[in-house]
């Protein structure tokens, strides 16, 4: 099957700004479009800039706009796609090279929130912090997260406010605020409670649509902000 | 530069929606408030204004305001059910969109019936 993919290049050392190149592929049944990618840059033009690693999913490199939507690369078949589509870097965060964005303000966003167990008091000395199994079924949907970038460069919050937090950080602050044996949640829900936090969500669910592991950053956006809410009762 | 606009999805449009008939909602109350005001000049100024404003033509942009009212109240009601968490999944919050503006549609349309009888 052939496809046209087109992809918006830029390298700051030679380019004033991007542009898009066209390639065509014949591609073999079952490939993604990291696939077509790699076709591109080992046969055709090796100049061409991505990350990826692990190929299945998890690592959380490949993110990146395919046909107007972030998604990975590694999991969009071309199948599901038309035989014309469209490459783009993860809008709003700085261009490195091609497909290669700075993901420093997604990293930054999340050690804000403090994406560890706190506990005030010493751990136990004779077994691990134990939680019971319903307990720990709260926190299913909140720690898959593989902070690939996806839901927070959808988010029209994010482009217009760069200081946003966004909803990764949301997911993770939430990860840890319904976790029986954290004892930071007043300080997380301080976190986030402030003009560039949770307030500044519009429920547009562009993060929920984006998310390759199908969490819902809203959900736990709606759950801190009651959170937060019912604290002042 | 970007080759293809971020794909709008049902959210999306609510939320643009929802912001742009807000802004018309401000428009209006100045609009409005003007109106009013036209009550300290005296009932010959402002009899001749009520004339003007009930014209067919500002009957039918009484119309267009209801359904703007009802836009906002309508979708105001759906962040307000996705913010108790009771329809936050993806699916339930589209289901409760396309529902409210079934709702709103049978609204504008008796509404239109009693505007024009």
């Amino acid at each position: 099957m052939k496809y046209t993919v087109t992809i918006l290049r830029f390298n700051p050392e030679q380019d004033e700004k991007p542009h898009q190149e066209r390639y065509s592929i014949e591609a073999q049944e079952g490939w993604t479009v990291l696939d077509a990618l790699n076709e591109i840059k080992w046969y055709r033009d090796g100049s061409l800039s991505y990350r990826r690693s692990c190929r299945h999913g998890i690592c959380g490199s490949c993110a990146m706009t395919i046909d107007g939507v972030n998604r990975l690369a590694c999991e969009t078949q071309l199948a599901t796609l038309k035989s014309e589509f469209v490459v783009e870097p993860l809008r709003h965060l700085r261009v490195i090279k091609d497909l290669i964005v700075d993901m420093e303000p997604i990293y930054t966003k999340l050690l804000e929130i403090k994406p560890y167990f706190i506990e005030k008091g010493p751990p136990p000395s004779d077994h691990e912090r134990l939680q019971s199994p319903e307990e720990n079924k709260k926190l299913d949907g909140l720690y898959e997260c593989i902070i690939c970038g996806s839901c927070t460069s959808s988010c029209p919050s994010f482009w217009a406010d760069g200081e946003y937090l966004g909803p990764h950080a949301f997911l993770k602050v939430n990860r840890f605020v319904a976790d029986s044996r954290d004892e930071g949640k007043a300080e997380r829900l301080k976190l986030v409670d402030n003009r560039h936090g949770l307030w500044r969500c519009h429920t547009i669910f562009n993060c929920v649509e984006a998310c390759p592991k199908s969490l819902n950053p809203t959900k736990a956006i709606s759950a801190l902000k009651r959170a937060l809410v019912g604290g002042q009762f | 530069m970007v080759i293809r606009h971020y794909r709008w999805h049902t959210g999306t449009w609510a939320w643009i929606l929802h912001r742009l008939s807000g802004m018309a909602l401000i428009s209006y109350l100045v609009l409005h408030t003007w109106v009013i005001h036209h009550i300290q000049r005296g009932p010959e100024e402002f009899d001749a204004l009520m004339e003007f404003v009930t014209s067919p033509l500002f009957k039918f942009g009484e119309l267009g305001l209801f359904g703007v009212i009802l836009y906002h109240t309508l979708n105001g009601i759906r962040i307000v059910l996705v913010d108790l968490g009771w329809t936050v999944e993806l699916k339930a919050q589209k289901i409760t969109f396309w529902a409210l503006v079934a709702i709103g549609i049978i609204a504008l349309g008796l509404g239109a019936y009693g505007f024009f009888h």
